[in-house]
């Protein structure tokens, strides 16, 4: 809404919905496009353990559209004792499914909860089109057999949902996202885009130019925006300096001098602030490296009309920058920096119309239609776009040589993996610490030693293998629902790999 | 109490309570005596019933703490519910601490949680004496401070059962941090103030006069407009009128100065000072704390040493470290802060200062030397008697070297400067 309609309502009009109030803190993370996203997806949760409704909770409180806990399992005594979402010993004998369901519904009306009492290997044997209708599965401590043929037949096809795999024992634990292919134009990084002060725009270049400096009206010359003084002095500097921007430590020295020479007042701060932002004149502004890379994305180079639009998107981004300036197309937001209103409000108009002009010239590169709003919101999260690329769950288990490289890499982590690993493999309700060793090194290439960290990890699994942790199922339901929430609303960066808990000395790492 | 606790109701934390770990200390005493110190002892205090103590509560008491006291000032609020998982719709307007009290004691058998609708200053050193521990989810600094500094206070060294280990949690959006503060043994609160954000102050000519932000038009209506237009009637942001007010005089001075981008939302999120918060992350962070809590309690496995950082934003980033006591922390350092100003500086000037310097930040302080009072905020007779004193350099007052102590009403502790001329 522009300030001016926003004007003409009056504030009773403008007073949030009980929705929307509801939503307040958590919608200035991800906006009304994320809380959307949120609303519109589908989650299966196959068991409803400790761990599970943990990481439910975090994920009906914020709105997610339907859940469906699946579990053939009832009530036993401890689970009675470890999960908030029954209601002790009166849960006991009761579908696990139900009474979880029943009790997370409770937190918000606007989701919807269902129970599933069938078991995971009949919908696999039987229907295995039932798991299409969903946006994400999470599994947790399933059985590996099981979880191998879920993970094989969510890998075949990338319209399937995503699978989020969540083992835990004692103290330890991890957690992996199966995808394919996730791209993320809102990342919110928080690098800021470019001013380009080093590649002035005309309009900014002429502005700049016009001013007077020496007659303006002391008052004003304190209020000139540091990127209008800085544009002026690197163009007075190249006049005189052959075209060339300062290069060397004694050229910058002086040039920064001279931009403290403007000053008529010692205490003029706009001339600090640009004695400070100096650096932008000589730093060029270029294709951020990351983002350069991404025009190598395979996805460009087999582009169709049935590519997602990013890719189009990306594409058009790509021919952007291969004419002059060969930057990014400008973003129209401007920090804020000593100024009065009117030259700020200015310079920010001058951004806001160029950044117009080279929105138009982007969208001439686009070969397909593609909305007008996420058309702007790529061009303004343009600086911090993602490609992901994820891989099938298991995979790093099956190719001992990079299970080596991550040992060597990140011995810690890599660790309590192999641990948790050794765990699923040696499929017994009490191992010993001898046998989990033997599975362990089984998954290492001949030769290649155990990382020293691996018998801290491997003893706290033989001291608690089956144990669901409160505290570990609430930490593992907090990060889980995070990422869960990045991978739906397409906002923030998920992870793309292991991710590796110990609860022990409290530490949190990636393999 | 011992009689909710049906057969293998502990069946997953006795796993780890039966046998020690790689990294479990030798003095830890596998078995039922553990179990009886939790489940029959230990005495724990959660301050704060939003969004991490909801958390904390629930995990406090399914892994086995069942004397558990809670406090918390505030009521629930309809943008509670979106992570403040034991209130519903209904509770609106109940008070935090009794609501939630219920829930668990509802939830799960056995457990008795005792809560407290009120303030922790309201309560004395005896009070805090009967717990073992205490944790911490708060979203003031202001609170934090003052808890943290008691607990500090309360340590007599001839007295082990004295020292209460404090565990702090806090959260921002996708951020967080959990840690650990053993008083006097390990950095507390006070020592690690200058890791706070600074808070974004706009400078009032800017408001007054140049306004380039929604933001400068919000502070606009609510810091100048209001007491000019509404006199002594004190601004609330939880009511609805009155945020519409300001939104209303907000947006009519960014149409004035063609500023766009004044909504309800940003008029909120500016006066309340509102910080983005989520279940999931609340659920981190607690979830650490509690682990802490049940660590500490049973020796079962090493403690944090001592800050857990999280940062979500991107992948999942933490970082565990000690962070390092302060020599000079007012609270629990020893030392006093050496202070060098210029010797043109004004007693106002150095008060100033103190409310501004990030390892200080002391609202009004009130300051003294050993032997004359220099500046006190209260009573109304001693801050009259003492205000000529603002306008005098500090040099007139202080010699090089000298001491200053510094006391706020809002902390219980004072400061102690050594001060020295430029």
């Amino acid at each position: 809404m522009s300030a001016s309609e926003a004007i003409d309502i009056t504030a009773a009009q403008a007073q949030p919905d009980s929705k929307t109030r509801r939503y307040d803190r958590q919608l200035r993370l991800w906006a009304a496009s994320g809380q959307s996203a949120l609303e519109n997806s589908r989650l299966l949760v196959i068991s409803g353990s400790a761990t599970s409704t943990s990481v439910l909770k975090n994920l009906v409180l914020p709105g997610v559209g339907h859940f469906t806990v699946l579990d053939p399992a009832t009530v036993s005594q401890r689970d009675a004792g470890n999960n908030f979402f029954l209601e002790g010993e009166s849960s006991i004998g009761k579908s696990r499914a139900q009474e979880a369901v029943r009790l997370l519904a409770e937190l918000n009306d606007g989701v919807e909860g269902k129970a599933d009492t069938s078991s995971l290997e009949h919908i696999l044997d039987t229907n295995p089109g039932y798991l299409a209708s969903y946006t994400l599965v999470i599994a947790h401590n399933l059985d590996p057999k099981l979880l191998e043929r879920l993970s094989t037949l969510l890998w075949t096809d990338d319209t399937l949902p995503m699978l989020v795999v969540v083992n835990s024992a004692g103290f330890l634990g991890e957690f992996f996202i199966q995808f394919h292919e996730h791209t993320i134009i809102e990342s919110h990084s928080e690098t800021a885009p470019s001013l380009r002060i080093d590649k002035a725009f005309p309009a900014l270049y002429e502005y700049a130019a016009s001013l007077d400096f020496t007659s303006m009206d002391p008052t004003d010359h304190s209020h000139v925006p540091y990127v209008v003084i800085l544009v002026r002095a690197l163009a007075d500097w190249k006049a005189a300096h052959g075209g060339n921007v300062p290069q060397t430590t004694a050229e910058k020295k002086l040039f920064k001098e001279g931009v403290q020479a403007m000053k008529i007042k010692f205490d003029e701060e706009n001339f600090d602030e640009a004695e400070a932002q100096a650096y932008r004149c000589w730093t060029e502004t270029r294709v951020p490296s990351d983002i350069a890379a991404l025009f190598q994305d395979p996805q460009l180079s087999t582009l169709g009309p049935t590519s997602p639009p990013f890719f189009h998107l990306l594409d058009a981004l790509w021919k952007f920058t291969l004419e002059p300036p060969h930057t990014l197309p400008l973003s129209s937001t401007l920090p804020d920096m000593k100024a009065n209103t009117t030259s700020y409000i200015h310079l920010q108009k001058l951004y806001k119309t160029r950044a117009e002009e080279e929105k138009a010239i982007f969208k001439a590169f686009l070969t397909v239609p593609i909305d007008d709003a996420l058309i702007d919101s790529f061009v303004k999260n343009a600086h911090g776009l993602k490609v992901l690329r994820g891989k099938k769950w298991g995979a790093l288990d099956a190719d001992p040589a990079s299970l080596a490289a991550a040992a060597a890499a990140s011995p810690k982590a890599t660790a309590t993996h192999l641990a948790l690993s050794a765990l699923a493999a040696v499929g017994s309700p009490k191992p010993s610490a001898e046998a989990l060793t033997a599975a362990a090194q089984a998954l290492l290439p001949p030769g290649v030693e155990l990382p020293d960290e691996f018998s801290d990890a491997v003893g706290e699994i033989a001291r608690a293998p089956s144990a669901d942790l409160p505290n570990t199922a609430a930490f593992l339901g907090g990060l889980v629902a995070q990422e869960v929430i990045k991978m739906i609303t397409k906002q923030y960066v998920p992870i793309d790999s292991y991710c590796v808990v110990d609860l022990v000395e409290t530490w949190t790492g990636m393999v | 109490m011992t009689t909710a606790d049906w057969q293998d109701r502990y069946y997953d934390i006795d796993q780890v309570l039966n046998t020690p770990g790689p990294r479990t200390d030798p003095a830890f005493l596998a078995g039922d005596g553990v179990k009886d110190f939790l489940r029959n002892q230990a005495k724990i205090l959660v301050i704060g019933a939003g969004g991490l103590g909801c958390e904390i509560l629930a995990n406090l008491a399914l892994t086995g703490f069942k004397d558990i006291h809670v406090i918390d000032m505030d009521t629930i609020d309809i943008s509670n519910l979106n992570r403040q998982f034991l209130f519903r719709q209904k509770d609106v307007g109940q008070p935090k601490a009794t609501v939630a009290a219920e829930f668990i004691m509802k939830r799960v058998p056995g457990v008795k949680v005792t809560p407290y609708f009120g303030k922790i200053q309201d309560k004395d050193d005896d009070y805090y004496l009967q717990f073992n521990l205490v944790i911490c989810g708060l979203d003031s600094v202001e609170a934090r401070r003052w808890m943290s500094a008691t607990l500090v206070n309360l340590v007599d060294p001839e007295n082990p059962e004295s020292l209460k280990p404090l565990i702090d949690g806090g959260t921002e959006g996708f951020k967080g941090q959990a840690r650990v503060i053993l008083p006097t043994i390990t950095s507390c609160y006070e020592c690690s103030l200058d890791m706070l954000n600074k808070p974004t102050a706009f400078p009032i000519c800017t408001i007054a006069n140049t306004p380039r932000l929604p933001e400068h038009c919000i502070e606009w209506a609510s810091v100048l407009e209001w007491p000019r237009v509404q006199g002594d009637k004190k601004m609330d942001t939880d009511d609805p009128e009155h945020i519409g007010w300001l939104y209303t005089v907000a947006a009519a001075r960014a149409k004035e100065f063609n500023i766009e981008g004044v909504t309800w939302s940003l008029t909120q999120g500016v006066v309340k000072n509102i910080i983005p918060a989520i279940a999931s992350t609340n659920a981190i962070i607690a979830a650490s704390c509690c682990n802490e809590a049940f660590k500490i309690a049973t020796s079962s496995a090493a403690y944090l040493n001592n800050y857990f950082m999280l940062i979500g934003t991107e992948g999942v980033y933490s970082y565990t470290f000690e962070h390092e006591k302060r020599d000079d922390c007012p609270v629990c350092g020893g030392e006093s802060l050496e202070l060098s100003i210029s010797s043109a500086f004004t007693v106002e000037q150095l008060i100033e200062l103190l409310v501004e310097k990030q390892d200080v930040q002391i609202k009004k302080p009130s300051l003294s030397t050993p032997t004359s009072q220099i500046y006190l905020q209260a009573p109304p007779q001693l801050e009259q008697a003492t205000r000529p004193n603002l306008s005098k350099k500090v040099q007139e007052l202080v010699p090089e070297g000298g001491e200053v102590t510094v006391t706020s009403t809002s902390l219980p502790f004072s400061l102690s400067l050594r001060i020295s001329y430029k």
